[in-house]
């Protein structure tokens, strides 16, 4: 049979003959063909088959509806066969036949379709249970069904019997199931773009199909597709009967059906009928978002308006957040009494009614509070290294500080409240006034200054007995630039400066003196006291210095030092003009600095009461600090405008605060 | 499509595995007094709810064996002779029950005797078709693994089944019978031909036989929880 193809036989040990070109081709040709037989003998069984399976395949007109009949292509006369069978719930069937084109066996009963179980090698063919002739159908009740075994059917005509071998299958796997019924959906979500929205599609497994007790698994698949596209999108098959679909458009509509299957077969049931989904924009959207504009707005304007409440009131504010530093408290008067009303008791004090107990009180009361500002006088450095030798002689005593002082009472040098008839350099009367007033004054360089004032008189250089105490004292000074204490003040009218006790001045002396000059006021001590290495006292009080910078300080100071007693010129100070204190022995004169405020006139009633604080009456007008002035003396020719209004009403000197404030450049 | 949906059933499988592996606690316990109990004594329900488990995954791991080994040796035209094969079912000669009225009909213990039938029946042919599948050098190893997959999960199936039997019909211990070792007669040297289509008829009756399984299970459990719609 394998040579039938290939011609005649040719014996396999044939030589071939070599003369022969055709021959001899032949023959090899021949011989290796057998060859190549022997090694496809064994295969030859297979391609038969499948050779055989083919053709057969072909020769069938009408396929086994079990392989699907799209594969049906041919053409040859159709004969009777069985087009469909399916079983909806897996418990019955029911089967579809055709008569082909043999159109004289399509009237009923012509045709009988005939199946067999194929339960054991013995079981015979039945005929269909139940007849449908309308349909050609032939319907499989439940007591015929029998899963899992294999069915075979076959139609027999009178005389013919048409079967296809490949008729038969398992009912298990011909179950198509009913569509899914109560197909619905909702909407999940919209997108916060607002333009795609999600939709979950819920429906009931079919009634045919027994998914309770657990007679079918069913799965679904879900299609949907936009109403105009053609093309159906899947979902997942899953076995719930819900499911999630995402990312649909708004304002489209979309068409959604949905099929099933036994789970882990292949063979789908039909589709379900469509629903139609569409949303449409949903305006209220738009309405949330200016909402939350204005809710910005607002909140960005509150925020503005706040900032703008702090920067305006920023001042007051920052007196609220962070109080001003108070104001430097009288050494030795209890802070109560500067509060208002207390007027009376606090003169009474400072005019010396409780002068004896005063200073050990304030003393006490001021050791413990470094911040207390106080007014420190400083004598002048010029030769620092006298300072300690100077401890011998009341003189020394009395200006040898332990601490150097400094009183820089600086003026800014603006015009601003001062009137144009003054000098832009002198300073306000209250200002002066202030100044002198709240010299501080350093409690046991009162009693020195007593004593010195008590002295005054005699402005030989002498042996003054200075005060003593001045070193004892604790350094409750402070640097500043602002405030000299006057400890006490002449009866003369002379003020004694702290805590360089040279401020004790003889005002008599210096009254002569500066009646003389009248121009500035001149600690001119150096009379009175002998020693010239004070200079601890250095005292730069006030300072106004309209030629050049706003007040004096130590170049000043040391200009002045270098000045020998005459006077300096009036409009250069306004006040006290501090003298440097001169530490060479050998001067003597002006030597001392002991600032002091020289009064013209002294007047009486200022001498013990007053330790700390002088009230400065009047600035003449040579600028000079009286703090007595003479009745005759008539205020300068343009009467300042501040000053004097607020003196009368004050018999001592002493500054409440709110009269600071106006005083304050 | 086929391939797709073989695929999609394969990674299905394949991630299902892990869970399949620790639920695979041996159900075999037996009373021992004084003895360390390893087995956690567990409720009917979920025994049977594990049971039922077992069975649906090896139905869908067989059938994706069956699909693949179909795709892969079985020309098209043979395809349709599985279910002439199928007459050669090696347990078609057992008193199981085929259709949903006799189902309904049996008892719990019927049905259970059942399972415990094709499960027992099903074991050694398994492990033949490992072999043969072992020997043929152009099967993937995907196959090799799922059927290696489902013989071991048969086992324990038929543990569990056992155990349930034990507990649900109070009998006593059942030993596994191996008397359908009959049932099964093989060639000693099947030619290549044969042996693929033997092999496909094997793979195409145990996927039938474990769609059973799982089915008869299903009811059974239907029947625990609400005996009268599971008529």
């Amino acid at each position: 049979m394998k040579t039938a193809f290939f011609g005649r036989l040719v014996p396999a040990g044939l030589r071939c003959p070599s003369s022969e070109m055709i021959c001899a081709v032949f023959c090899v040709f021949h011989s290796n063909f057998e060859n190549i037989m022997a090694v496809l003998s064994s295969s030859s069984n297979l391609l038969l088959l499948l050779l055989i399976s083919f053709l057969d395949w072909l020769s069938t007109p009408g396929s086994a509806f079990v392989t699907g009949r799209d594969h049906v292509t041919s053409s040859a006369p159709v004969e009777p066969h069985i087009t469909e069978c399916t079983s909806r719930n897996q418990e019955t069937f029911r089967c579809w036949w055709s008569p082909g084109n043999f159109h004289n066996l399509s009237s009923p009963g012509t045709l009988r379709l005939f199946y067999l179980k194929k339960v054991m090698p013995t079981s015979e063919w039945k005929e269909c249970p139940e007849y449908i002739y309308s349909n050609r159908e032939c319907f499989f009740d439940m007591n015929h069904t029998s899963i899992w075994i294999p069915y075979c059917l076959q139609l027999r005509s009178q005389n013919l019997t048409y079967f296809n071998e490949d008729d038969c299958f398992t009912v298990e796997n011909i179950v198509h199931p009913d569509p899914p019924v109560s197909l619905n959906w909702t909407l999940l979500e919209i997108s916060p773009s607002g333009l795609s929205y999600d939709v979950m599609v819920n429906w009931e497994p079919p009634p045919s199909a027994d998914v309770e007790t657990g007679w079918m698994r069913i799965e679904y698949e879900i299609q949907y597709r936009e109403r105009n596209s053609t093309n159906w999108e899947a979902l997942e098959i899953q076995p719930q009967t819900q499911q999630t679909i995402y990312g649909l458009h708004i304002g489209e509509e979309y068409e959604v059906h949905i099929r099933c299957r036994m789970q882990a077969f292949t063979k789908f049931g039909e589709f379900s009928d469509s629903i139609f989904i569409q949303v449409t924009e949903i305006a209220s959207k738009e309405s949330t978002f200016p909402l939350t504009l204005v809710v910005l707005f607002g909140i960005v304007g509150i925020l503005i308006l706040i900032m703008l409440i702090v920067v305006s009131q920023q001042h007051r504010l920052m007196l609220i957040l962070l109080p001003p530093v108070p104001a430097p408290k009288i050494k030795g008067i209890d802070p109560e009494l500067l509060k208002k009303g207390k007027l009376d008791e606090l003169n009474f004090i400072l005019s010396g009614g409780g002068m004896g107990g005063l200073p050990t009180y304030a003393q006490d009361f001021y050791q413990a509070e470094p911040w207390v500002e106080f007014i420190e006088v400083e004598a002048e450095d010029a030769d620092t290294g006298e300072k300690k030798d100077n401890q011998g002689t009341d003189t020394q005593r009395l200006l040898s500080q332990r601490i150097s002082r400094h009183i820089n009472i600086g003026f800014p040098d603006d015009d601003s409240g001062r009137s144009s008839c003054y000098n832009p350099d002198l300073p306000d009367q209250d200002t002066l006034m202030l100044m002198a007033t709240l010299l501080p004054g350093q409690p046991e360089d009162r009693e020195a200054s007593f004593n010195a004032v008590e002295r005054a008189p005699t402005p030989e250089r002498g042996e003054r007995p200075l005060v003593q105490t001045q070193t004892e004292g604790p350094q409750t000074w402070v640097n500043t630039d602002f405030y000299a204490q006057v400890s006490n003040v002449m009866p003369s009218g002379g003020v004694v400066l702290s805590p360089g006790q040279q401020l004790r001045i003889q005002e008599s002396t210096l009254a002569t003196e500066e009646k003389t000059q009248k121009r500035e006021i001149k600690h001119k001590w150096s009379e009175d006291i002998e020693d010239n290495n004070q200079k601890e006292l250095q005292f730069q009080l006030l300072v106004v210095d309209p030629e050049g910078s706003g007040y004096t300080t130590e170049s000043i100071a040391r200009q002045i030092n270098t000045r020998p007693s005459s006077p300096v010129p009036g409009e250069g100070y306004q006040t006290i003009h501090p003298q440097p204190v001169e530490t060479k022995p050998g001067a003597t004169a002006e030597d001392n600095q002991s600032p002091y405020i020289l009064p013209d006139s002294p007047q009486p009633q200022f001498f013990a009461p007053v330790a700390d604080y002088t009230v400065v009456q009047e600035v003449d007008s040579q600028h000079s600090l009286l703090l007595n002035p003479p009745p005759r003396q008539s205020p300068p020719p343009c009467p300042p405008q501040h000053q004097l209004k607020a003196i009368p009403a004050m018999p001592v000197g002493y500054i409440t605060p709110d009269l600071l404030g106006n005083l304050s450049p | 499509m086929h391939m797709l949906t073989g695929m999609q059933r394969c990674v299905w499988a394949i991630l299902l595995l892990p869970y399949l592996l620790t639920l695979s606690i041996p159900l075999d316990c037996r009373e021992e007094q004084g003895s360390l109990s390893r087995c956690p004594s567990i409720s009917q329900e979920k025994l049977l709810d594990r049971v039922i488990q077992h069975a649906e995954l090896i139905y869908r791991v067989s059938e994706e064996s069956c699909s693949l080994f179909e795709e892969m040796f079985i020309p098209f035209p043979l395809q349709l002779q599985r279910n002439q094969a199928s007459y050669a079912c090696i347990t078609k000669a057992l008193p199981i029950p085929s259709s949903k009225g006799e189902i309904q009909q049996i008892s719990n213990k019927w049905l259970l005797h059942s399972v415990l039938m094709l499960v027992q029946s099903w074991i050694e042919p398994l492990v033949y078709l490992q072999t043969s599948l072992d020997h043929n050098d152009a099967a993937p190893e995907m196959l090799l693994n799922k059927t290696k997959w489902v013989s071991e999960k048969l086992i324990s199936l038929e543990q569990g089944v056992v155990v349930l039997i034990k507990k649900m019909l109070d009998e006593g211990m059942l030993t596994a019978t191996r008397s359908e070792q009959g049932l099964f007669q093989y060639d000693v040297q099947p030619e290549m031909l044969e042996s693929m289509m033997r092999d496909y008829t094997l793979l195409s009756c145990f996927k039938k036989d474990a769609h059973k399984m799982e089915t008869f299970l299903k009811l059974l459990k239907c029947r625990q929880t609400d005996l009268y719609n599971c008529a």
